[in-house]
């Protein structure tokens, strides 16, 4: 084995975002204290679990860029299900019924009419969106219903002075991990994001594999808003017209998960996490405006994704052999 | 006087030439056919006449002035025009806005345009409306247009890559008296084609390419079928590499497969023949034959499968394949001509990429896998087929051609076929390489195998096959065994 260190982007990324972290310690009073830590680690619980769903369809070569919008509207729905007098347990199961459907007709949408994914599911966002601000719910901040103790526990709990979100990360990723690495569907997933043309030629059910990961991807995001709504007592919907879809993309991308599909793993989700987690809390601390906040997010992640380009070319047509 | 001339002409891809020393000349006002196999260089000679490729090494003369085209659109400001066997109009345009394309005056009044090309057209005896949409024309009116065009830019030098391949014998006859017609204004001609009556009907001269290298040069008059299938097909050296000793044809074993006036698409005309297990049949043919289609189609690899007909029958069962994880499953497996493109998982390990081969033989999608045993089965077949790499972990990107092409027939054989469909199984693969594959397809053959090997490449045919089906214009039509079969043979039933 060479014991030369090699200069990986996800090892880059993790250098930046321990200096970051040492960095603020030093600089910020407020940074390095143990309410600050818990809050950092909290609010990126939740975008932690958002990567790790985005991150399964890119590794499949596809992109969900209407995660926000099932999660917000299909959590949204299932309070006001419950308000109205369902238990909340059985609510909640409906919205999950509801990802489940609009993953089906996204994964349908490009695996059999193949039509790319950043359209189909840009698209999908706005229509989830209407479809639940114009039948599920008029107002756009839905509460969650009183005396749910388990539910108020997703949010807010604490297990050994852990809380809950962080454990709820933790097990997504811990699930997401065995699946990518240990199942025969997790190797399909890679296959058709490293080569569809070769893993359909070899017999992987590249079609059925496609469809199956924008649910998984759907229920993962739905996870997610389930935690996010315990933990501030309710689902804000109007998260969808912020920018945390690109935040989820900066994770993904700052980790090393390229674009052109087959690449990478949760480890980078985990370190992609830390460093927009890091980022972002640090920016808030020194007051950035969230103008500025988001213009510096933005310059990163494009400067991600060109790197991630010139790193992980998609290059079938160069690698065409020269016509003779 | 000639107006085109190459001296000692070499192309050379990545140090391997196409074309080598080759002189040509073309007279002013001649026809003048290229032929050749496949891969003889016919092409990339067209292509450097075109400004597509630029020499390595010799001289081009036009009106005997020494000329370097850097691009096509050089080569078509002095007057030479390359008609491609793909043509190059814009299907959303109409047809006399592709005739001026690139042409266009600043204050573009189509009505004016339609005008200018209705004459144009008429001019020429083209019965093409200059209004109708090019996405709407047959291949014939496209060629017209693409004519028109070349001939709108002023070209003096009209190159034809293979124009007859999509033509019906109608618009062929058309085709060739308006080649007449353009040699009559002063246009010379040069054409690329594998149908040879047609070369001997058409051109004044011939010229004969193999191996990239010039073979013949002379007045059509003075050839005759013979004489060009001879030069075509007569080879040195690397015949007698892989034709040494003609070998004994294996007996037919029991049938496999069965196909019976399969039609598919445009490629795939109303074909039927058989494959037997325990030998190999090898499936020869020029390019555009339809062999890789046909098979495409059997092996359910082949995707848009509009219009189709006839049966394929598998061990006397009818199948009929929309995705290949289907034939796979029933056995069938497709070994790609181009692995890059639909072989191998370039991120992943030699393991992983056997490894996917033999989960995608199993259903439940949640059965756990395990690294350590797809190791250990990388491990069983780099020594079978002598995959010369570090260790299964290895990257299959860092391998040579020949190790891919290896880990690509792996993949494919742990899936325990019954039939094993080659498609030039050693294209870009070395030779100590080569030389390995062709002992494996053998053995497979004799382990009781149904193998199938694709090869535009005559010597391969020959020394493999125990059986040679010949495919011309979509369709098998011709079967040989291997004790009957000769080059010339082949290739007389394989050119038209």
């Amino acid at each position: 084995m060479a014991t030369k260190l090699k200069l990986t982007q996800e090892g880059v990324v993790f250098v930046l975002a321990a200096l970051l972290f040492v960095g603020f310690s030093l600089v910020l009073d407020r940074f390095l204290t143990v309410g600050n830590i818990i809050a950092l680690v909290q609010s990126v619980s939740i975008l932690g679990i958002l990567s790790l769903g985005m991150a399964f369809v890119v590794i499949g070569r596809g992109i969900d860029l209407a995660m926000v919008a099932t999660m917000v509207v299909a959590v949204a729905w299932g309070l006001v299900l419950s308000r109205s007098g369902l238990p909340l347990g059985a609510a909640l199961l409906l919205g999950a019924g509801f990802v489940v459907l609009i993953g089906i007709l996204t994964g349908i949408i490009v695996a059999y009419a193949e039509i790319p994914a950043i359209f189909t599911t840009l698209a999908m966002g706005s229509i989830v969106y209407g479809i639940g601000r114009t039948f599920f719910f008029q107002i756009d901040v839905q509460n969650t219903p009183v005396g749910y103790a388990w539910f108020d526990f997703l949010g807010r709990g604490t297990m050994g002075g852990v809380p809950v979100p962080v454990f709820a990360f933790a097990c997504v990723a811990l699930v997401v991990f065995l699946m990518l690495r240990y199942t025969r569907f997790g190797r399909f997933v890679y296959a058709t994001g490293d080569n569809p043309l070769a893993a359909r030629v070899t017999g992987v059910p590249t079609r059925v594999v496609m469809v199956a990961q924008y649910v998984i991807t759907g229920l993962i995001a739905y996870l997610a808003g389930i935690v996010m709504a315990a933990n501030v007592s309710g689902m804000n919907t109007r998260i969808y017209n912020s920018t945390m879809i690109y935040d989820v993309l900066l994770v993904v991308v700052l980790g090393g998960i390229g674009l052109s599909g087959g690449r990478g793993g949760v480890r980078n989700v985990l370190v992609g996490t830390a460093l927009v987690g890091i980022l972002l809390n640090g920016m808030t601390i020194l007051n950035i405006g969230y103008t500025a906040q988001n213009l510096i997010k933005s310059v990163i992640l494009l400067g991600a994704i060109v790197i991630d380009t010139l790193i992980n070319p998609r290059d079938e047509q160069t690698a065409q052999q020269g016509d003779i | 006087m000639s107006i085109l001339e190459l001296r000692k002409a070499t192309k050379e891809f990545r140090g391997v030439p196409a074309i080598k020393d080759i002189d040509f000349t073309l007279e002013k006002g001649e026809i003048h056919a290229i032929l050749g196999e496949n891969g003889a260089g016919k092409s990339t000679l067209t292509k450097a006449f075109a400004g597509v490729h630029q020499l390595s090494s010799g001289e081009m003369l036009l009106d005997g002035e020494p000329i370097a085209l850097s691009s096509p659109h050089d080569a078509l400001e002095r007057g030479i025009a390359m008609v491609f066997q793909e043509t190059n109009l814009v299907p959303s345009m109409t047809v006399a806005q592709n005739i001026y394309l690139g042409d266009e005056m600043l204050f573009n009044r189509l009505r004016g345009l339609y005008i200018q090309a209705q004459q144009f057209l008429a001019g020429m005896n083209f019965q093409v409306d200059p209004t109708a949409l090019v996405s709407s024309l047959g291949a014939a009116h496209k060629q017209m247009v693409e004519i028109a065009r070349a001939v709108q830019k002023k070209a003096r030098v009209i190159i034809f890559d293979e124009p007859t391949a999509s033509l019906t014998p109608e618009e062929k006859n058309h085709f060739f008296g308006l080649v007449r017609r353009l040699v009559k204004q002063g246009v010379s001609v040069i054409f690329i084609s594998h149908a040879l009556e047609e070369a001997l009907m058409l051109a004044d001269r011939i010229t004969i390419l193999r191996d990239g290298q010039h073979v013949v040069t002379d007045k059509a008059s003075n050839f005759d079928r013979d004489r060009v299938v001879q030069a075509m097909v007569g080879r040195s050296l690397t015949s007698q590499l892989h034709g040494a000793g003609k070998k004994v044809a294996r007996p037919y074993g029991k049938k496999l497969l069965s196909v019976q006036n399969l039609s598919s698409g445009s490629m795939v005309r109303n074909t039927s023949f058989s494959i037997f297990a325990g030998q190999v049949t090898g499936v020869f043919g020029l390019v555009g034959a339809g062999r890789t289609e046909t098979m495409k189609v059997i092996a359910g690899v082949m995707k848009r499968d509009f219009f189709h007909g006839g049966d394929v029958l598998l061990e006397d069962r009818p199948v009929r394949y929309r995705i290949p994880r289907q034939a796979v499953r029933d056995g069938i497996v497709y070994v790609t001509e181009d692995r890059k493109i639909e072989g191998f998982f370039e991120t992943m390990s030699i393991a992983e990429n056997i490894q996917i081969g033999e989960e995608a033989t199993h259903v439940n999608p949640l059965a756990v896998v395990s690294m350590a045993d797809a190791r250990k089965n990388a491990k069983d077949w780099i020594d079978r087929l002598s995959i010369r790499a570090i260790n299964a972990s290895a990257r299959i990107i860092e391998l040579s051609g020949g190790n891919q092409q290896k880990v690509v027939i792996a993949k494919s054989l742990t899936q325990e076929p019954k039939l094993v469909i080659f498609d030039e199984p050693t294209r870009g693969v070395d030779v100590g390489a080569i030389v390995e594959i062709h002992q494996l397809i053998e053995r497979l053959a004799d382990e009781g195998f149904g193998v199938v090997v694709i090869s535009s490449y005559l010597p391969e045919i020959m020394a493999l096959s125990d059986r040679i089906l010949v495919a011309r214009q979509g369709k098998i039509v011709e079967e040989m065994s291997a004790d009957e079969a000769t080059e010339q043979k082949i290739m007389y039933a394989a050119v038209h």
